[in-house]
């Protein structure tokens, strides 16, 4: 299974949730997908986007202002 | 220099500022310090903190111990200790040892009310039972931390959704404590405005906190012991084994109105700018003293301990017969408080209060970044701006959000103090690098804003005035992309991206007002332009975007 990492810091309007979308779209069931943002609404928007497309939220950290998202494809 | 007797009656934030600067400008004065309580110079604004932990043990609280005031300062403080009687003819005050129960009598030169203000006791039934509280004093702080770590106590009441009610709120939701806010008002944080304080709302309700709104207590009920066990409200019964009164305080004025010292319109005492009562040598300082709002030049009654330092020091100049006068001129209402991770602080008139006092009044609700939005730690914040059509001068503002709004809310203090209008605000050289601030900062681009909109560029809608333009016909359409629709939106609102919105905007029907809504607003405005020239006549924008939305979306 792949290991994808992106980088969305400095990312604000429309934010790096629709960088996720398009992201998410070429990942196979399973994949993992690291996300670092800046922007503070993420760690809502993730937790709402995982609930709403059935992906796993699997660990959500922020250290120094920077987030920290693991996904894993449903 | 004269070395006269100053006698203060108060020792928390004014009564003891008052006796370290008088000494500090005469050092040949004799001061007494009388407080009734056990503690002086505590950190009364620290005590919801103190519930919660955040500050641990009681003596951090203490600014001062009396015995410090001597040997330091040379100033007596004598606690337990209550003025019973003024007698200004004689110049004595009576007052009584609370330890002894001996009276003696105090004579002075100069005599200075720090009296503060005491809890106002809603006259409910049952108040009197157990576990019901007010928080004030150190002692009452201290009683209280101990029932929550030594009774395990489940639900908790809080009467009051003010400043003190809601920071008493956050610090027993933190200890583990189901808490409900009961508020007579229709929101909680009355000074500040509707738009305002029901996003604070919507937020305590996220952190767990149930609010109940333009509800009234009605009883206490026994617990079977003797202590609280259910509250009554008009909304229905309340379990709690806490109830914290927090629905405001009275300024403490029995002492002076009975000798003769008249109170203000605000009921309390008057004082002039020098902090002078209508007696001669009498002082009134602090919580128990009426303030002048600089913008109305009316008498207010703001108990802050920001002002009490100031009008202390004000009275202890003026007293100390060094020939050296000061003034207090007046204070804005200026207010800041912290609730979980949301900061939110206000200045100046409200919407509400402008509005009430006949100014033509323009608002804006602008959603930005507190600093460089790429720089780790940035966060969002939404400044309301209140500014008199008419002479463009700042009336007010409210900042509130999860990143820095002190320094916004003191930009504008210092804006309004010195009577800028809202086009001096966008020239300000204010402090920037990434780390600190945006290259236009919240302030300046809430100022562009309401330029924006005094010149009739935009019309804004109030979140507060959504639902009835909706249910008048109005269409909410939200320019953000699909991807973040499908996320998160307000209810009833559809979907054209901005990108899509020149080929699109044939879907709209021109004939409705068309109220455009996106995360901040800058795409929101973008937008409004556009359509209007598609030949649109009646479009405007959400005021705040979805960020300042206090609602609930889907």
């Amino acid at each position: 299974m792949a290991e994808k990492h992106i980088n969305a810091r400095g990312l604000q309007c429309p934010g790096p949730i629709v960088q996720i979308f398009k992201e998410a779209q070429n990942c196979a069931a399973g994949d993992i997908l690291c996300v670092e943002v800046t922007d503070q609404g993420f760690k809502k928007d993730i937790a709402a986007w995982c609930k709403k497309t059935k992906n796993e939220l699997l660990s959500l950290e922020e250290e120094g202002g920077v987030i920290k998202a693991r996904i894993k494809k449903g | 220099m004269k070395s006269e007797k100053v006698l203060i009656i108060g020792g928390v934030a004014a009564g003891t500022k008052a006796a370290a600067k008088a000494k500090r400008e005469n050092p040949d004065l004799k001061i007494v310090v009388l407080t009734k309580d056990r503690h002086v110079s505590y950190a009364g604004c620290g005590l919801p903190y103190y519930l919660g932990d955040v500050i641990k043990e009681e003596k951090e609280l203490l600014v001062k111990m009396p015995e410090d005031f001597l040997i330091d300062y040379d100033i007596e403080v004598l606690t337990e200790m209550e003025a019973l009687k003024i007698m200004p003819e004689e110049k004595t005050v009576a007052v009584k040892s609370l330890r002894t129960g001996d009276v003696q009598t105090f004579a002075y030169d100069k005599l200075v009310l720090a009296a503060g203000a005491s809890p106002f006791v809603p006259p409910a039934p049952g108040k009197e039972l157990g576990n019901i509280v007010t928080v004030r004093t150190v002692t009452e702080a201290t009683a209280i931390k101990n029932l929550i770590n030594t009774r395990g106590i489940k639900d908790a009441v809080v009467v009051g959704g003010g400043m003190i009610g809601l920071e008493v709120a956050e610090n027993l939701t933190l200890k583990g404590i189901n808490t409900t806010v009961v508020e007579l008002a229709p929101h909680v944080l009355p000074p500040y405005d509707a738009d305002v304080a029901l996003y604070v709302q919507k937020y305590l309700a996220e952190k767990g906190i149930r609010v109940l709104t333009g509800t009234a207590v009605k009883a206490f009920e026994d617990n079977g012991q003797g202590d609280v066990g259910v509250v009554i409200t008009e909304a229905g019964p309340l379990k709690a084994d806490l109830a914290v009164l927090a629905v405001g305080v009275r300024p403490n004025v029995d002492l002076a109105k009975e000798c003769g010292i008249a109170l203000g319109a605000t009921g309390a005492i008057a004082v002039n700018e020098l902090m002078e009562t209508n007696i001669k040598d009498i002082y009134a300082v602090g919580d128990c003293a009426e303030n002048t709002n600089l913008i109305t030049g009316r008498p207010v009654w703001y108990p802050m301990g920001s002002t009490a330092n100031k009008t202390g020091r004000v009275a202890a100049i003026n007293l100390a017969g060094t020939g050296h006068k000061d003034t207090m001129k007046g204070v804005l209402g200026t207010s800041i408080l912290k609730l979980f991770e949301l900061n939110m602080g206000k200045t100046g008139l409200s919407e509400r209060d402008a509005r009430a006092l006949g100014y033509d009044v323009e608002t804006v609700l602008v959603t930005t970044q507190d600093k460089a939005h790429y720089y780790p730690g940035s966060h969002l914040i939404v400044t309301k701006l209140i500014v008199d059509r008419k002479t463009h001068l700042v009336l007010g503002g409210q900042v509130y959000g999860e990143g820095v709004v002190d320094k916004p809310v003191d930009i504008l203090v210092t804006a309004i103090s010195f009577g800028a209008t809202v086009e001096q605000l966008t020239k300000l050289d204010l402090a920037y690098a990434p780390p600190f601030s945006m290259a236009m900062s919240s302030t300046i681009v809430a100022a562009h804003v309401m330029i924006n909109k005094l010149q009739g560029r935009f019309t804004g809608v109030s979140p507060l005035d959504l639902k009835e333009k909706m249910e008048a016909g109005a269409v909410l359409v939200d320019v953000r992309s699909d991807e973040e629709f499908f996320l998160r939106s307000i209810p009833g609102s559809i979907n054209i991206p901005l990108r899509m919105l020149s080929e699109r905007a044939g879907e709209l029907d021109r004939s409705k007002e068309i109220i455009i809504n996106c995360k901040l607003g800058l795409r929101s405005y973008m937008a409004s332009l556009k359509l209007k020239r598609l030949g649109f006549e009646k479009v405007s924008i959400l005021d705040g975007g979805l960020t300042a939305y206090p609602f609930e979306t889907e």
